[in-house]
Protein backbone atom coordinates (compact mmCIF):
# COMPACT_ATOMS: atom_id res chain seq x y z
CA UNK A 1 0.00 0.00 0.00
CA UNK A 2 2.89 2.42 1.05
CA UNK A 3 4.48 2.89 -2.68
CA UNK A 4 1.33 3.55 -4.31
CA UNK A 5 0.05 5.96 -1.83
CA UNK A 6 3.43 7.67 -2.37
CA UNK A 7 2.73 7.55 -6.35
CA UNK A 8 -0.35 9.28 -5.89
CA UNK A 9 1.16 11.66 -3.49
CA UNK A 10 3.58 12.49 -5.82
CA UNK A 11 1.83 12.83 -8.92
CA UNK A 12 -1.00 15.07 -6.94
CA UNK A 13 2.06 17.23 -5.83
CA UNK A 14 3.45 17.59 -9.22
CA UNK A 15 0.22 18.34 -11.10
CA UNK A 16 -0.20 21.02 -9.05
CA UNK A 17 3.18 22.57 -8.13
CA UNK A 18 5.17 21.30 -11.55
CA UNK A 19 5.59 24.46 -13.82
CA UNK A 20 6.51 23.73 -17.70
CA UNK A 21 9.11 24.43 -19.85
CA UNK A 22 6.66 27.76 -20.41
CA UNK A 23 4.37 28.01 -17.62
CA UNK A 24 5.21 31.25 -15.36
CA UNK A 25 2.63 30.33 -12.47
CA UNK A 26 2.08 26.82 -11.00
CA UNK A 27 -1.42 25.31 -10.89
CA UNK A 28 -1.70 26.50 -7.39
CA UNK A 29 -0.91 29.62 -7.27
CA UNK A 30 -3.37 30.43 -9.82
CA UNK A 31 -6.23 28.25 -8.10
CA UNK A 32 -5.11 30.49 -5.17
CA UNK A 33 -5.80 34.13 -7.13
CA UNK A 34 -9.04 32.77 -8.44
CA UNK A 35 -10.66 32.02 -4.99
CA UNK A 36 -8.59 35.58 -3.88
CA UNK A 37 -11.25 37.18 -6.80
CA UNK A 38 -13.82 34.91 -5.91
CA UNK A 39 -13.82 36.50 -2.11
CA UNK A 40 -13.40 39.93 -3.36
CA UNK A 41 -15.46 40.34 -5.77
CA UNK A 42 -18.50 38.64 -3.26
CA UNK A 43 -17.56 41.49 -0.80
CA UNK A 44 -17.84 44.05 -3.26
CA UNK A 45 -14.59 44.96 -3.02
CA UNK A 46 -13.80 48.44 -4.37
CA UNK A 47 -10.12 47.45 -6.45
CA UNK A 48 -12.28 44.20 -7.54
CA UNK A 49 -15.43 45.85 -9.05
CA UNK A 50 -12.98 48.29 -10.95
CA UNK A 51 -10.75 45.19 -12.06
CA UNK A 52 -14.21 43.69 -13.23
CA UNK A 53 -15.59 47.11 -15.07
CA UNK A 54 -12.30 47.01 -17.05
CA UNK A 55 -12.02 43.27 -18.00
CA UNK A 56 -15.45 43.87 -19.38
CA UNK A 57 -14.99 47.18 -21.26
CA UNK A 58 -12.55 45.35 -22.87
CA UNK A 59 -14.17 41.44 -23.18
CA UNK A 60 -17.54 42.69 -24.45
CA UNK A 61 -16.07 44.89 -27.33
CA UNK A 62 -13.82 41.94 -28.73
CA UNK A 63 -16.21 39.72 -28.18
CA UNK A 64 -19.02 41.59 -30.14
CA UNK A 65 -15.86 41.23 -32.76
CA UNK A 66 -14.95 37.85 -32.17
CA UNK A 67 -19.11 36.79 -33.22
CA UNK A 68 -19.08 38.69 -35.98
CA UNK A 69 -19.03 35.48 -38.41
CA UNK A 70 -21.63 33.69 -36.01
CA UNK A 71 -23.54 36.40 -36.22
CA UNK A 72 -23.32 36.41 -39.97
CA UNK A 73 -24.37 32.36 -39.51
CA UNK A 74 -26.62 33.08 -37.52
CA UNK A 75 -29.03 35.93 -39.09
CA UNK A 76 -28.74 33.86 -42.73
CA UNK A 77 -29.92 30.69 -40.81
CA UNK A 78 -32.68 33.34 -39.21
CA UNK A 79 -33.31 34.65 -42.79
CA UNK A 80 -33.53 31.47 -44.45
CA UNK A 81 -36.14 30.04 -41.74
CA UNK A 82 -38.13 33.52 -42.37
CA UNK A 83 -38.45 32.60 -45.76
CA UNK A 84 -39.64 29.64 -45.19
CA UNK A 85 -41.86 30.37 -42.68
CA UNK A 86 -43.33 33.83 -44.59
CA UNK A 87 -46.58 32.16 -46.48
CA UNK A 88 -48.11 31.52 -43.36
CA UNK A 89 -46.44 34.65 -41.38
CA UNK A 90 -48.36 36.86 -44.11
CA UNK A 91 -51.44 34.76 -43.92
CA UNK A 92 -51.85 35.01 -40.04
CA UNK A 93 -50.59 38.70 -39.66
CA UNK A 94 -53.39 39.77 -43.04
CA UNK A 95 -56.23 37.74 -40.08
CA UNK A 96 -54.53 39.15 -37.19
CA UNK A 97 -54.49 42.92 -39.06
CA UNK A 98 -58.44 42.68 -39.85
CA UNK A 99 -59.13 41.83 -35.77
CA UNK A 100 -56.53 44.55 -34.77
CA UNK A 101 -57.99 47.81 -36.86
CA UNK A 102 -61.16 46.70 -35.03
CA UNK A 103 -59.74 46.84 -31.55
CA UNK A 104 -57.50 50.18 -31.97
CA UNK A 105 -60.32 52.36 -32.12
CA UNK A 106 -61.87 51.26 -29.05
CA UNK A 107 -58.56 50.99 -27.10
CA UNK A 108 -58.01 54.37 -28.52
CA UNK A 109 -61.56 55.79 -26.10
CA UNK A 110 -60.44 53.84 -23.39
CA UNK A 111 -56.80 55.34 -23.31
CA UNK A 112 -58.00 58.44 -23.54
CA UNK A 113 -60.97 57.93 -20.91
CA UNK A 114 -58.00 56.68 -18.89
CA UNK A 115 -56.58 60.14 -19.21
CA UNK A 116 -59.38 61.60 -18.84
CA UNK A 117 -60.15 60.12 -15.21
CA UNK A 118 -56.63 60.13 -14.17
CA UNK A 119 -56.95 63.81 -14.90
CA UNK A 120 -60.36 64.31 -12.92
CA UNK A 121 -59.02 62.51 -9.74
CA UNK A 122 -55.47 64.29 -9.80
CA UNK A 123 -53.62 60.85 -10.57
CA UNK A 124 -50.20 61.51 -12.33
CA UNK A 125 -48.86 60.14 -15.61
CA UNK A 126 -45.90 58.12 -15.69
CA UNK A 127 -43.33 59.43 -18.15
CA UNK A 128 -40.05 58.73 -19.00
CA UNK A 129 -36.41 59.44 -20.71
CA UNK A 130 -36.16 57.31 -23.47
CA UNK A 131 -32.64 55.49 -24.47
CA UNK A 132 -32.16 53.38 -27.13
CA UNK A 133 -29.04 50.76 -27.84
CA UNK A 134 -27.74 48.57 -29.38
CA UNK A 135 -27.63 44.67 -28.32
CA UNK A 136 -23.83 44.06 -28.43
CA UNK A 137 -23.83 40.36 -27.19
CA UNK A 138 -26.51 37.79 -27.05
CA UNK A 139 -25.06 34.28 -25.71
CA UNK A 140 -28.17 32.76 -25.48
CA UNK A 141 -26.26 30.51 -22.63
CA UNK A 142 -28.59 28.20 -20.64
CA UNK A 143 -27.34 29.24 -17.48
CA UNK A 144 -28.27 32.84 -17.53
CA UNK A 145 -30.22 34.98 -20.05
CA UNK A 146 -29.01 38.39 -20.59
CA UNK A 147 -27.59 40.64 -23.11
CA UNK A 148 -25.41 43.08 -23.53
CA UNK A 149 -25.88 46.88 -24.43
CA UNK A 150 -23.81 49.11 -26.08
CA UNK A 151 -24.92 51.93 -23.69
CA UNK A 152 -24.03 52.71 -20.12
CA UNK A 153 -23.88 55.02 -17.45
CA UNK A 154 -22.08 57.69 -20.17
CA UNK A 155 -25.52 57.57 -21.45
CA UNK A 156 -27.21 57.51 -17.94
CA UNK A 157 -28.13 54.31 -17.58
CA UNK A 158 -28.73 52.87 -14.06
CA UNK A 159 -29.28 49.58 -12.35
CA UNK A 160 -33.12 48.47 -12.47
CA UNK A 161 -34.03 50.24 -15.40
CA UNK A 162 -36.95 48.59 -17.55
CA UNK A 163 -35.74 47.61 -21.15
CA UNK A 164 -38.15 47.48 -24.07
CA UNK A 165 -38.69 46.06 -27.32
CA UNK A 166 -41.06 47.98 -29.08
CA UNK A 167 -44.23 48.16 -26.51
CA UNK A 168 -43.08 45.18 -25.20
CA UNK A 169 -41.18 44.72 -21.92
CA UNK A 170 -38.19 42.46 -22.15
CA UNK A 171 -36.33 42.86 -19.04
CA UNK A 172 -34.28 45.19 -16.69
CA UNK A 173 -30.44 46.60 -16.30
CA UNK A 174 -28.59 44.91 -13.95
CA UNK A 175 -25.06 45.73 -14.48
CA UNK A 176 -23.79 49.28 -15.88
CA UNK A 177 -20.61 49.66 -17.11
CA UNK A 178 -19.10 53.12 -18.41
CA UNK A 179 -20.54 52.31 -22.36
CA UNK A 180 -22.25 48.86 -21.81
CA UNK A 181 -24.33 47.42 -19.45
CA UNK A 182 -25.92 44.01 -18.79
CA UNK A 183 -29.73 43.44 -19.72
CA UNK A 184 -31.50 40.43 -17.55
CA UNK A 185 -34.00 39.00 -20.03
CA UNK A 186 -37.19 38.10 -18.12
CA UNK A 187 -36.95 34.49 -19.53
CA UNK A 188 -34.05 34.07 -17.05
CA UNK A 189 -34.67 32.04 -13.70
CA UNK A 190 -33.18 34.65 -11.65
CA UNK A 191 -35.23 37.68 -13.21
CA UNK A 192 -38.41 37.97 -10.63
CA UNK A 193 -40.71 40.49 -12.14
CA UNK A 194 -44.09 41.50 -10.26
CA UNK A 195 -47.27 41.09 -13.11
CA UNK A 196 -50.40 41.51 -12.92
CA UNK A 197 -52.94 38.76 -14.95
CA UNK A 198 -55.99 40.62 -17.11
CA UNK A 199 -58.64 39.86 -16.81
CA UNK A 200 -59.66 39.66 -13.16
CA UNK A 201 -56.24 42.12 -12.30
CA UNK A 202 -54.53 38.89 -10.17
CA UNK A 203 -51.19 40.22 -8.94
CA UNK A 204 -48.16 37.66 -9.42
CA UNK A 205 -44.69 37.24 -9.74
CA UNK A 206 -43.51 35.98 -13.44
CA UNK A 207 -40.01 34.64 -13.18
CA UNK A 208 -37.69 32.89 -16.03
CA UNK A 209 -37.52 28.96 -17.43
CA UNK A 210 -34.34 29.65 -18.56
CA UNK A 211 -36.00 28.82 -22.13
CA UNK A 212 -38.44 30.90 -24.08
CA UNK A 213 -41.06 30.58 -21.76
CA UNK A 214 -41.90 32.59 -18.50
CA UNK A 215 -43.53 30.67 -15.67
CA UNK A 216 -45.97 32.64 -12.95
CA UNK A 217 -44.91 31.94 -9.16
CA UNK A 218 -46.63 33.14 -6.92
CA UNK A 219 -50.23 33.94 -7.38
CA UNK A 220 -51.57 35.66 -4.25
CA UNK A 221 -54.55 32.98 -2.99
CA UNK A 222 -56.27 32.72 -6.54
CA UNK A 223 -57.58 29.43 -8.23
CA UNK A 224 -56.86 30.26 -12.24
CA UNK A 225 -58.10 26.72 -13.18
CA UNK A 226 -61.86 27.47 -13.97
CA UNK A 227 -61.08 31.24 -15.39
CA UNK A 228 -61.15 32.48 -18.74
CA UNK A 229 -58.65 30.52 -20.99
CA UNK A 230 -56.49 33.23 -21.92
CA UNK A 231 -55.26 35.31 -19.67
CA UNK A 232 -52.49 38.97 -20.53
CA UNK A 233 -49.67 39.30 -18.28
CA UNK A 234 -48.59 43.18 -17.69
CA UNK A 235 -46.54 44.28 -15.42
CA UNK A 236 -48.30 45.32 -12.15
CA UNK A 237 -46.05 48.50 -10.93
CA UNK A 238 -45.93 46.80 -7.57
CA UNK A 239 -42.98 48.18 -5.60
CA UNK A 240 -42.47 50.70 -7.87
CA UNK A 241 -39.73 48.89 -10.09
CA UNK A 242 -41.70 49.95 -13.31
CA UNK A 243 -44.85 51.64 -14.68
CA UNK A 244 -47.23 49.41 -14.78
CA UNK A 245 -49.35 47.71 -17.73
CA UNK A 246 -46.45 46.82 -19.66
CA UNK A 247 -47.40 43.95 -21.80
CA UNK A 248 -45.49 41.33 -21.41
CA UNK A 249 -46.78 38.12 -22.96
CA UNK A 250 -50.01 35.67 -22.70
CA UNK A 251 -51.17 32.51 -20.98
CA UNK A 252 -53.12 30.20 -23.30
CA UNK A 253 -54.44 27.94 -20.84
CA UNK A 254 -55.18 25.21 -22.97
CA UNK A 255 -51.49 24.57 -23.06
CA UNK A 256 -51.31 24.65 -19.24
CA UNK A 257 -49.24 21.48 -17.36
CA UNK A 258 -50.51 20.52 -13.54
CA UNK A 259 -46.54 20.34 -13.47
CA UNK A 260 -45.37 23.21 -14.82
CA UNK A 261 -47.44 25.90 -13.88
CA UNK A 262 -48.57 28.73 -15.77
CA UNK A 263 -46.33 29.30 -19.11
CA UNK A 264 -46.06 32.54 -20.57
CA UNK A 265 -45.83 32.93 -23.90
CA UNK A 266 -43.71 36.00 -24.48
CA UNK A 267 -44.62 38.30 -27.27
CA UNK A 268 -41.33 39.18 -28.09
CA UNK A 269 -38.48 36.46 -29.44
CA UNK A 270 -36.07 37.13 -26.82
CA UNK A 271 -33.54 35.39 -29.03
CA UNK A 272 -33.64 37.74 -31.79
CA UNK A 273 -33.16 41.42 -30.11
CA UNK A 274 -31.35 43.99 -32.19
CA UNK A 275 -32.17 47.43 -30.69
CA UNK A 276 -33.87 47.96 -27.33
CA UNK A 277 -35.36 50.85 -25.46
CA UNK A 278 -34.47 51.51 -22.16
CA UNK A 279 -36.19 53.69 -19.80
CA UNK A 280 -36.85 55.28 -16.58
CA UNK A 281 -39.93 56.21 -14.83
CA UNK A 282 -40.93 59.41 -13.33
CA UNK A 283 -43.65 60.99 -11.93
CA UNK A 284 -44.93 63.89 -13.59
CA UNK A 285 -48.31 66.02 -12.82
CA UNK A 286 -50.90 67.16 -15.64
CA UNK A 287 -53.72 69.70 -14.53
CA UNK A 288 -54.05 71.98 -17.51
CA UNK A 289 -57.21 72.70 -18.62
CA UNK A 290 -56.05 73.06 -22.30
CA UNK A 291 -55.06 69.21 -22.00
CA UNK A 292 -58.45 68.08 -20.78
CA UNK A 293 -60.42 69.67 -23.24
CA UNK A 294 -57.89 68.40 -25.72
CA UNK A 295 -58.52 65.51 -24.23
CA UNK A 296 -62.11 64.95 -24.01
CA UNK A 297 -62.59 66.59 -27.94
CA UNK A 298 -60.43 63.81 -28.91
CA UNK A 299 -63.16 61.42 -26.38
CA UNK A 300 -65.68 62.64 -28.49
CA UNK A 301 -64.22 61.97 -32.08
CA UNK A 302 -63.25 58.90 -30.93
CA UNK A 303 -66.99 58.35 -29.91
CA UNK A 304 -68.46 59.70 -33.12
CA UNK A 305 -66.38 57.20 -34.94
CA UNK A 306 -67.05 54.23 -32.96
CA UNK A 307 -70.62 55.37 -33.48
CA UNK A 308 -70.69 55.56 -37.58
CA UNK A 309 -69.13 52.36 -37.26
CA UNK A 310 -71.31 50.28 -35.29
CA UNK A 311 -74.03 51.77 -37.87
CA UNK A 312 -72.13 51.06 -40.45
CA UNK A 313 -71.88 47.34 -38.53
CA UNK A 314 -75.92 47.23 -38.33
CA UNK A 315 -76.24 48.18 -42.23
CA UNK A 316 -73.27 45.70 -42.99
CA UNK A 317 -75.46 43.00 -41.15
CA UNK A 318 -79.01 43.66 -42.82
CA UNK A 319 -77.73 43.56 -46.38
CA UNK A 320 -76.28 40.64 -45.50
CA UNK A 321 -79.14 39.45 -44.46
CA UNK A 322 -80.68 40.56 -48.04
CA UNK A 323 -78.13 39.25 -49.88
CA UNK A 324 -78.34 35.75 -48.07
CA UNK A 325 -82.44 35.34 -48.75
CA UNK A 326 -81.60 36.81 -52.45
CA UNK A 327 -78.92 33.89 -52.75
CA UNK A 328 -81.41 31.35 -51.71
CA UNK A 329 -84.42 32.75 -53.53
CA UNK A 330 -81.80 32.13 -56.33
CA UNK A 331 -80.89 29.10 -55.59
CA UNK A 332 -84.58 27.60 -55.30
CA UNK A 333 -85.27 29.03 -58.88
CA UNK A 334 -82.18 27.68 -60.61
CA UNK A 335 -83.61 24.36 -59.68
CA UNK A 336 -87.37 24.49 -60.38
CA UNK A 337 -85.77 26.36 -64.13
CA UNK A 338 -83.40 23.07 -64.32
CA UNK A 339 -86.30 20.67 -63.88
CA UNK A 340 -88.36 22.77 -66.45
CA UNK A 341 -85.79 21.92 -68.80
CA UNK A 342 -85.55 18.45 -68.16
CA UNK A 343 -89.49 18.58 -68.69
CA UNK A 344 -89.53 20.39 -71.48
CA UNK A 345 -86.67 17.94 -73.39
CA UNK A 346 -89.04 15.30 -72.56
CA UNK A 347 -91.61 16.31 -74.02
CA UNK A 348 -90.52 17.57 -77.02
CA UNK A 349 -89.35 13.96 -77.36
CA UNK A 350 -92.52 13.28 -77.41
CA UNK A 351 -93.67 15.55 -79.67
CA UNK A 352 -91.40 13.82 -82.23
CA UNK A 353 -92.32 10.52 -81.79
CA UNK A 354 -95.68 11.77 -82.15
CA UNK A 355 -95.10 13.20 -85.36
CA UNK A 356 -92.94 10.29 -86.71
CA UNK A 357 -96.36 7.66 -85.93
CA UNK A 358 -98.39 10.85 -87.70
CA UNK A 359 -95.95 10.50 -90.93
CA UNK A 360 -96.52 6.93 -90.72
CA UNK A 361 -100.08 6.68 -90.87
CA UNK A 362 -100.13 8.99 -94.20
CA UNK A 363 -97.90 6.75 -95.73
CA UNK A 364 -99.76 3.87 -95.12
CA UNK A 365 -103.25 5.77 -96.09
CA UNK A 366 -101.28 6.86 -99.64
CA UNK A 367 -100.31 3.14 -99.77
CA UNK A 368 -103.86 1.68 -99.43
CA UNK A 369 -105.87 4.37 -101.84
CA UNK A 370 -102.74 3.74 -104.17
CA UNK A 371 -103.91 -0.33 -103.97
CA UNK A 372 -107.39 0.63 -104.36
CA UNK A 373 -106.78 2.59 -107.42
CA UNK A 374 -104.28 0.13 -108.75
CA UNK A 375 -107.56 -2.51 -108.65
CA UNK A 376 -109.49 -0.11 -110.87
CA UNK A 377 -106.88 1.59 -113.11
CA UNK A 378 -103.94 -0.42 -112.94
CA UNK A 379 -104.69 -2.11 -116.53
CA UNK A 380 -104.85 1.36 -118.36
CA UNK A 381 -101.23 2.63 -117.04
CA UNK A 382 -100.01 -1.19 -117.43
CA UNK A 383 -97.51 -2.29 -120.13
CA UNK A 384 -99.11 -5.51 -119.99
CA UNK A 385 -102.47 -4.46 -121.17
CA UNK A 386 -102.45 -5.80 -125.28
CA UNK A 387 -105.58 -3.15 -125.32
CA UNK A 388 -103.22 -0.12 -124.13
CA UNK A 389 -100.68 -0.93 -127.19
CA UNK A 390 -100.93 2.04 -128.59
CA UNK A 391 -100.89 4.71 -126.03
CA UNK A 392 -98.20 5.21 -123.41
CA UNK A 393 -97.82 2.63 -121.22
CA UNK A 394 -95.46 1.67 -118.00
CA UNK A 395 -93.97 -0.98 -116.37
CA UNK A 396 -95.02 -1.68 -112.81
CA UNK A 397 -93.95 -0.65 -110.06
CA UNK A 398 -92.20 2.20 -111.11
CA UNK A 399 -92.70 5.81 -109.88
CA UNK A 400 -94.51 6.75 -113.40
CA UNK A 401 -96.46 3.82 -113.31
CA UNK A 402 -97.65 4.74 -109.72
CA UNK A 403 -98.17 8.41 -110.69
CA UNK A 404 -100.71 7.45 -113.62
CA UNK A 405 -102.23 4.90 -111.37
CA UNK A 406 -102.83 7.60 -108.50
CA UNK A 407 -103.90 10.33 -111.78
CA UNK A 408 -106.95 7.10 -112.09
CA UNK A 409 -105.49 5.94 -115.29
CA UNK A 410 -104.63 9.49 -116.73
CA UNK A 411 -101.40 10.38 -118.55
CA UNK B 1 7.28 30.61 -50.83
CA UNK B 2 7.62 27.21 -48.54
CA UNK B 3 9.35 29.03 -45.83
CA UNK B 4 6.55 31.25 -45.02
CA UNK B 5 4.17 28.71 -45.31
CA UNK B 6 6.24 26.77 -42.97
CA UNK B 7 6.28 29.89 -40.30
CA UNK B 8 2.89 30.20 -40.52
CA UNK B 9 1.76 26.68 -39.91
CA UNK B 10 4.69 26.45 -37.07
CA UNK B 11 2.60 29.42 -35.81
CA UNK B 12 -0.47 27.95 -35.86
CA UNK B 13 0.63 24.92 -34.61
CA UNK B 14 2.48 26.92 -31.81
CA UNK B 15 -0.66 29.23 -30.56
CA UNK B 16 -3.65 27.26 -32.30
CA UNK B 17 -5.36 26.16 -29.04
CA UNK B 18 -4.53 29.31 -27.31
CA UNK B 19 -6.09 31.47 -30.35
CA UNK B 20 -9.10 28.83 -30.23
CA UNK B 21 -9.66 28.89 -26.64
CA UNK B 22 -10.25 32.72 -26.57
CA UNK B 23 -12.50 32.71 -29.79
CA UNK B 24 -14.36 29.81 -28.36
CA UNK B 25 -14.57 32.10 -24.71
CA UNK B 26 -15.41 35.49 -26.36
CA UNK B 27 -17.90 33.85 -29.08
CA UNK B 28 -19.05 30.59 -27.12
CA UNK B 29 -19.58 28.72 -30.12
CA UNK B 30 -22.64 26.66 -28.97
CA UNK B 31 -25.15 26.75 -31.85
CA UNK B 32 -27.76 27.95 -29.40
CA UNK B 33 -29.59 30.00 -32.11
CA UNK B 34 -30.65 26.68 -33.96
CA UNK B 35 -33.12 26.42 -30.87
CA UNK B 36 -32.46 22.95 -30.12
CA UNK B 37 -33.90 22.63 -26.34
CA UNK B 38 -31.84 19.42 -25.34
CA UNK B 39 -28.47 20.45 -26.64
CA UNK B 40 -25.56 22.29 -24.87
CA UNK B 41 -21.94 21.81 -24.46
CA UNK B 42 -19.24 23.04 -22.84
CA UNK B 43 -16.35 23.72 -25.83
CA UNK B 44 -13.76 25.14 -23.59
CA UNK B 45 -13.23 22.24 -21.29
CA UNK B 46 -13.15 19.63 -23.88
CA UNK B 47 -9.76 21.87 -25.43
CA UNK B 48 -8.63 22.95 -22.01
CA UNK B 49 -8.51 18.78 -21.11
CA UNK B 50 -6.95 17.57 -24.63
CA UNK B 51 -4.70 20.15 -24.67
CA UNK B 52 -3.49 19.62 -21.49
CA UNK B 53 -3.44 16.19 -21.60
CA UNK B 54 -2.17 15.75 -24.95
CA UNK B 55 0.55 19.04 -25.19
CA UNK B 56 0.43 20.87 -22.16
CA UNK B 57 3.04 23.67 -22.52
CA UNK B 58 0.74 25.02 -25.66
CA UNK B 59 -1.74 26.08 -23.59
CA UNK B 60 -0.02 28.29 -20.52
CA UNK B 61 -1.81 27.74 -17.29
CA UNK B 62 -1.82 32.08 -17.24
CA UNK B 63 -3.73 32.28 -20.12
CA UNK B 64 -6.38 29.74 -19.21
CA UNK B 65 -6.96 31.76 -16.09
CA UNK B 66 -7.35 35.22 -17.66
CA UNK B 67 -9.75 32.61 -20.39
CA UNK B 68 -11.46 31.82 -16.93
CA UNK B 69 -12.73 36.00 -16.04
CA UNK B 70 -13.28 36.45 -19.82
CA UNK B 71 -15.65 33.72 -19.82
CA UNK B 72 -16.43 34.67 -16.49
CA UNK B 73 -17.80 38.18 -17.75
CA UNK B 74 -19.12 37.12 -20.81
CA UNK B 75 -21.50 34.67 -19.15
CA UNK B 76 -22.76 36.80 -16.07
CA UNK B 77 -20.83 34.57 -13.22
CA UNK B 78 -19.14 35.98 -10.26
CA UNK B 79 -15.41 36.52 -11.33
CA UNK B 80 -12.97 33.99 -10.95
CA UNK B 81 -15.16 30.79 -10.67
CA UNK B 82 -14.68 29.69 -14.55
CA UNK B 83 -11.10 30.60 -13.77
CA UNK B 84 -11.45 28.14 -10.82
CA UNK B 85 -13.24 25.78 -12.86
CA UNK B 86 -10.73 25.42 -15.51
CA UNK B 87 -7.66 25.05 -13.70
CA UNK B 88 -9.52 22.23 -11.57
CA UNK B 89 -9.88 20.64 -15.31
CA UNK B 90 -6.02 21.15 -15.93
CA UNK B 91 -5.44 19.30 -12.42
CA UNK B 92 -7.18 16.62 -13.61
CA UNK B 93 -5.18 16.18 -16.45
CA UNK B 94 -1.84 17.07 -14.84
CA UNK B 95 -2.63 14.14 -12.84
CA UNK B 96 -3.76 11.78 -15.33
CA UNK B 97 -0.64 12.61 -17.36
CA UNK B 98 1.65 11.72 -14.65
CA UNK B 99 -0.22 8.60 -14.26
CA UNK B 100 -0.64 7.28 -17.24
CA UNK B 101 2.07 4.98 -19.04
CA UNK B 102 -0.14 3.89 -22.13
CA UNK B 103 -2.33 6.40 -23.17
CA UNK B 104 -5.99 5.80 -24.40
CA UNK B 105 -9.02 7.55 -25.85
CA UNK B 106 -11.40 5.68 -23.92
CA UNK B 107 -9.87 6.27 -20.61
CA UNK B 108 -9.46 9.84 -21.14
CA UNK B 109 -13.33 9.96 -22.00
CA UNK B 110 -13.67 8.28 -18.81
CA UNK B 111 -11.74 10.43 -16.83
CA UNK B 112 -12.75 13.89 -18.22
CA UNK B 113 -16.69 12.24 -17.45
CA UNK B 114 -15.58 12.04 -13.98
CA UNK B 115 -14.10 15.36 -13.68
CA UNK B 116 -16.82 17.58 -15.30
CA UNK B 117 -18.77 15.74 -13.35
CA UNK B 118 -16.99 17.25 -10.26
CA UNK B 119 -16.57 20.27 -11.65
CA UNK B 120 -20.06 21.25 -12.81
CA UNK B 121 -21.32 19.88 -9.40
CA UNK B 122 -18.95 22.53 -7.52
CA UNK B 123 -20.09 25.14 -9.88
CA UNK B 124 -23.49 24.20 -9.09
CA UNK B 125 -22.95 24.63 -5.55
CA UNK B 126 -20.95 27.73 -5.55
CA UNK B 127 -23.62 29.20 -7.57
CA UNK B 128 -26.30 27.99 -6.19
CA UNK B 129 -25.75 27.91 -2.40
CA UNK B 130 -22.78 31.14 -1.96
CA UNK B 131 -24.09 33.30 -4.87
CA UNK B 132 -27.58 32.70 -4.96
CA UNK B 133 -28.09 31.94 -8.58
CA UNK B 134 -30.70 29.62 -9.73
CA UNK B 135 -29.29 26.97 -11.60
CA UNK B 136 -31.48 24.40 -13.66
CA UNK B 137 -30.22 20.67 -12.86
CA UNK B 138 -31.44 19.05 -15.98
CA UNK B 139 -29.37 21.88 -17.72
CA UNK B 140 -26.16 21.03 -16.50
CA UNK B 141 -26.90 17.10 -17.08
CA UNK B 142 -27.87 17.90 -20.58
CA UNK B 143 -24.41 19.82 -20.65
CA UNK B 144 -22.50 17.52 -19.14
CA UNK B 145 -23.26 14.41 -21.23
CA UNK B 146 -23.11 16.39 -24.12
CA UNK B 147 -19.52 17.76 -23.37
CA UNK B 148 -18.59 14.40 -22.46
CA UNK B 149 -20.16 12.67 -26.34
CA UNK B 150 -18.74 15.49 -27.93
CA UNK B 151 -15.43 14.92 -26.82
CA UNK B 152 -14.12 12.00 -28.57
CA UNK B 153 -15.36 13.58 -31.95
CA UNK B 154 -12.98 16.92 -31.01
CA UNK B 155 -10.38 15.10 -29.72
CA UNK B 156 -10.10 13.11 -32.87
CA UNK B 157 -10.44 16.77 -34.63
CA UNK B 158 -7.91 18.19 -32.80
CA UNK B 159 -5.74 15.29 -33.43
CA UNK B 160 -6.52 15.63 -37.11
CA UNK B 161 -5.43 18.94 -37.62
CA UNK B 162 -2.18 18.70 -35.38
CA UNK B 163 -0.96 15.75 -38.06
CA UNK B 164 -1.93 18.43 -40.80
CA UNK B 165 0.12 20.86 -39.05
CA UNK B 166 2.81 18.71 -38.44
CA UNK B 167 2.92 17.29 -41.77
CA UNK B 168 5.48 18.31 -44.50
CA UNK B 169 7.29 21.10 -41.79
CA UNK B 170 8.43 18.67 -39.18
CA UNK B 171 7.51 20.63 -36.83
CA UNK B 172 8.50 20.40 -33.44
Amino acid sequence: MEPSRDDFVIAIRSAFLKKGAQQRFSLLSLIFFSIIFLILGSFNFKVTNYVKIAIEEIVYRSSFIVSIPENLLKDNYVVVQNYLNLYKVNEKNISELKELKSKNISKNITEYENIRLKQLIDDYFVAGNEIFAKVLIDKKSPFLRSVIINKGSKNSIKLGMAVLDGIYFIGKVVEVNYITSRVLLISDINSKIPVSLEPNNIQAIMSGNGNEKGIIEYISGTNLKNKNEKLIVFTSGMAGLFKSGIPIGIIDKKNLLSDTGLMVDFYKDLSQLKYVKILSFEKEFLNSTIQTKEVVNKINIENLKNENIDFLKKQKEISEDIRKKLEDQNSLLNKQLIELRKENIELNNLIKEGKDIVSQDAERQKDIKFLELNLLYGSKCSKNNFKNILKKKYRIGTPEYRACVLNKGKY
Amino acid sequence: MSSVNKNIKLFLYKNFPVVLLFVIVLNEIDFNYLDLKYFSFNFSYILIFHYSIKRSQSLGYIYIFIAGLFNDVIVGTPIGLSSLMYLILCVAAAYLRNITLRPSLIKDGIFFLITILIINSLLFIALNLIFDYELELFDQIINITFTFLLYFLFSNIFNFCEKYLMSNNNVK
